[in-house]
């Protein structure tokens, strides 16, 4: 391999990354703050491909555009979903196998609702800039890629915005730091928890929606990047934005050019040896491995 | 599980996860429908992936075997000799969610619960390897019209029967075919090739066939790349940019639908381009052709199946198929499956009863006369698969799909290279 097939390999991972991080970043948020894992992310995922798509095919509406008006859609939808279903778990520091099965077994009720409404139909989204591409002398990047990674790099700095600078991100990381300390002084942990899985459901749907650029999908869509989501935010940092956007990169650059020396067949097992690894040797992923390295400096 | 779920903090409404759970788990074992063998009809599972990866040929599959299913119970049933009368056929369906471990379960209780007289499953490979390990133990004939790996044929089983010819076959066919492409002049001899294939047996029998032909071809073409990836794969940037570095003059691929789309997607977006491009099996499918556009253009299939093919007997199945179904069958999954089930209905007519080992016996034996393969005759070779010709189809510009190969049954000629 030549030097600029590096380059557009590397290109390829951090654009992978920006598709990566858009998904794995709602289910952080919900981690962090009400320690659920929420399984039913894919089911979200999904929806908000089939949001983009329904704008798309009905209005004539981009699914760029489609994107962004899932953020409220999906936002709204959330605080639905959490007044029905997750206010009423017990409370927890660590997940609870209540949550686990409450959120897959959601997960499968929005899987059968999308097969009743959409059927097993591979649905997509063909536009003229789906296989548009950007050439640079011989590197080549897909136009629909870098609208996604751009958009996935937009979010995670609103996030971290909201995170460090709204009244609402401070009350997040309070919960996350230490709930019963914010509670003492003040933090309404109910509301935010509430609006911290609007806010958390309102990404997925975002990411759904951007991903309905990029694939054909049908109401299984999601099942794959829900694995991948994991491995993300374990790798990052159960509650971390910054620590999402870090474990993106590492396990798309991993993905991408491993393929170069080993077997394509060993991506997934690639993957889940990282998962594996970081849990065995740093448990708080990368972000809590710098945090822990700045203390000691 | 009411301990479980209301044991940790107290909490209103655990009601409402544990309804929850409840439906997501019945929606998870896939639509059953109680039912029963019985005296008065002859019985017949269906499993088949109507959600998931696989849902959109499982469902063609399921539709075929419907089809046919109907037209006999038009006709009165089939006839059982020790009942002296014909019986209806009744139909349980079970959906597996193409999973392997859910579809080896469901086979294995419309087996011993359900009791019926036969099984149609085994869309896809994967999930056909999983199921066939419980027709032998129930003695209980299954079929599949959707199954073609050999490793399945090749354990010894004996109540298993696969309609489709096998992959190897459909590797070497391909080959075949770019080597009668070179003959022609449209294509160079010495050609270098790129083998990517998912990582299953179908896979394994494909890359087999392939390079089996090129082994015994000499000079025609070199494979200068063989991968496999794994099913369901959500990015193949890198397994493309290995393919792009190895400057391959022929793409040939063995991938099912999901993957087919998403590979073709990214292979179209990094701007590959050579002078052939294959799927194995996948090309013409019109939810690949809605999701790419004319991004399938030019795409060769070796097929077991079009409807294209110069038979009556494919016209008229097309004809039915669209008067049941408000549409034309998508690519070959509802022919085979018709057959699959026509020839078990004979193989029980002929056994004269419902028992598992006559209809067994029977099927080892049966020839299915005007079936809609190529060369329309439709027999199981010693291990239970069957063996007859591939067709390899084209999809051209403006939607067409010909098929160019073989030359009697060709209805247009191939456009290679690549334009």
């Amino acid at each position: 391999m030549t030097a600029s097939d590096y380059l557009d390999l590397f290109i390829k991972a951090l654009l992978l990354a920006g598709i990566y991080a858009a998904m794995a970043v709602g289910m952080t948020v919900i981690y962090g703050v009400m320690k659920i894992v929420n399984l039913a992310h894919a089911g979200f995922l999904m929806l908000g491909a089939y949001f983009a798509y329904e704008l798309y095919e009905r209005f004539h509406i981009d699914p760029v555009l489609g994107a962004v008006l899932a953020l409220p859609a999906f936002f709204l939808f959330g605080i639905g979903v959490h007044a029905v279903l997750i206010r009423w778990l017990p409370k927890s520091d660590t997940p609870t196998l209540a949550s686990l099965l409450l959120m897959f077994g959601f997960w499968l009720v929005l899987q059968n609702l999308g097969y009743l409404i959409w059927g097993n139909e591979e649905s997509s989204i063909l536009m003229p800039r789906t296989f548009a591409s950007l050439h640079i002398g011989e590197i080549t990047i897909p136009k629909v890629s870098l609208i996604v990674f751009g958009a996935a790099v937009i979010s995670l700095i609103v996030l971290q915005i909201i995170f460090n600078r709204s009244w609402f991100g401070r009350a997040m990381r309070s919960l996350i730091q230490n709930p019963y300390a914010a509670q003492i002084v003040g933090v309404d942990d109910r509301r935010t928890s509430r609006l911290s899985f609007g806010l958390g459901t309102a990404f997925a749907g975002f990411a759904g929606a951007l991903l309905s650029m990029l694939y054909s999908f049908n109401p299984d869509f999601g099942r794959p990047f829900l694995l991948r989501s994991f491995v993300i935010i374990v790798l990052g940092g159960l509650e971390s934005v910054s620590g999402v956007a870090l474990g993106a990169v590492v396990l798309a650059l991993l993905e991408t050019f491993s393929v170069q020396v080993l077997p394509a067949s060993y991506q997934p097992a690639i993957s889940f040896a990282l998962l594996v690894l970081v849990l065995l040797v740093m448990p708080k992923g990368i972000a809590g491995l710098l945090q822990r390295k700045r203390r000691v400096a | 599980m009411k301990k479980v779920l209301c044991s940790v903090g107290t909490y209103r409404h655990c009601g409402v996860a544990r309804a929850l759970l409840v439906i997501g788990f019945l929606a998870f074992l896939g639509g059953s429908k109680p039912a029963t063998a019985a005296d008065d009809a002859i019985t017949i599972g269906i499993v088949m992936p109507t959600t998931g990866r696989e849902a959109k040929p499982g469902q063609y599959q399921k539709e075929g075997v419907e089809l046919a299913i109907k037209q006999l119970n038009d006709q009165g049933g089939i006839f059982v000799r020790e009942k002296g009368k014909k019986l209806p056929i009744k139909e349980i369906f079970y959906d597996n969610g193409s999973d392997s471990a859910k579809a080896a379960a469901l086979v294995e209780r419309v087996m011993s619960s359900d009791h019926v007289t036969a099984v149609i499953g085994g869309y896809s490979t994967a999930l056909a390897e999983a199921e066939s390990v419980m027709p032998d133990r129930y003695q209980t004939p299954w079929l599949t019209g959707g199954a073609a790996a050999t490793s399945i044929y090749s354990r010894g089983y004996k109540y298993i029967f696969g309609c489709l010819s096998p992959i190897a076959l459909l590797g070497s066919t391909t080959a075949e075919f770019l080597g009668g492409l070179v003959d022609q002049g449209k294509l160079k001899k010495g050609l270098k090739v790129a083998l990517v294939v998912e990582n299953t047996d179908h896979g394994v029998d494909y890359v087999n066939g392939v390079q089996d032909w090129i082994s015994k071809h000499s000079g025609y073409f070199t494979v200068v790349l063989s991968e496999k990836f794994e099913l369901g794969g959500t990015d193949f940037s890198g397994l493309l940019q290995k393919v792009k570095t190895a400057k391959a003059d022929i793409f040939l691929s063995d991938a099912h639908l999901q993957d087919y789309i998403t590979m073709q997607r990214q292979y179209l977006q990094a701007g590959l381009h050579h002078q052939v491009i294959s799927y194995g099996a996948r090309g013409p499918e019109a939810d690949a052709r809605k999701a790419l556009g004319a991004g399938t253009d030019y795409i060769l299939a070796a097929l077991w199946w079009s409807d294209k093919l110069p038979y009556p007997q494919v016209q008229k199945f097309v004809a039915d198929y669209k008067a049941m179904f408000n549409r034309g069958p998508d690519s070959w999954y509802a022919a085979t499956a018709y057959d699959a089930m026509r020839i078990l209905a004979q193989s029980i007519e002929a056994a004269g009863s419902t028992n598992g080992s006559k209809i067994r016996d029977a099927l080892a034996k049966a020839q299915l006369k005007e079936a809609l393969i190529p060369g329309g005759v439709l027999k199981f070779g010693s291990n239970g698969q069957a063996g007859y010709p591939f067709l390899v189809t084209q999809n051209q510009p403006g939607d067409k799909v010909e098929i160019v190969y073989p030359k009697d049954a060709a209805t247009g000629s191939a456009v290679a290279p690549i334009p």
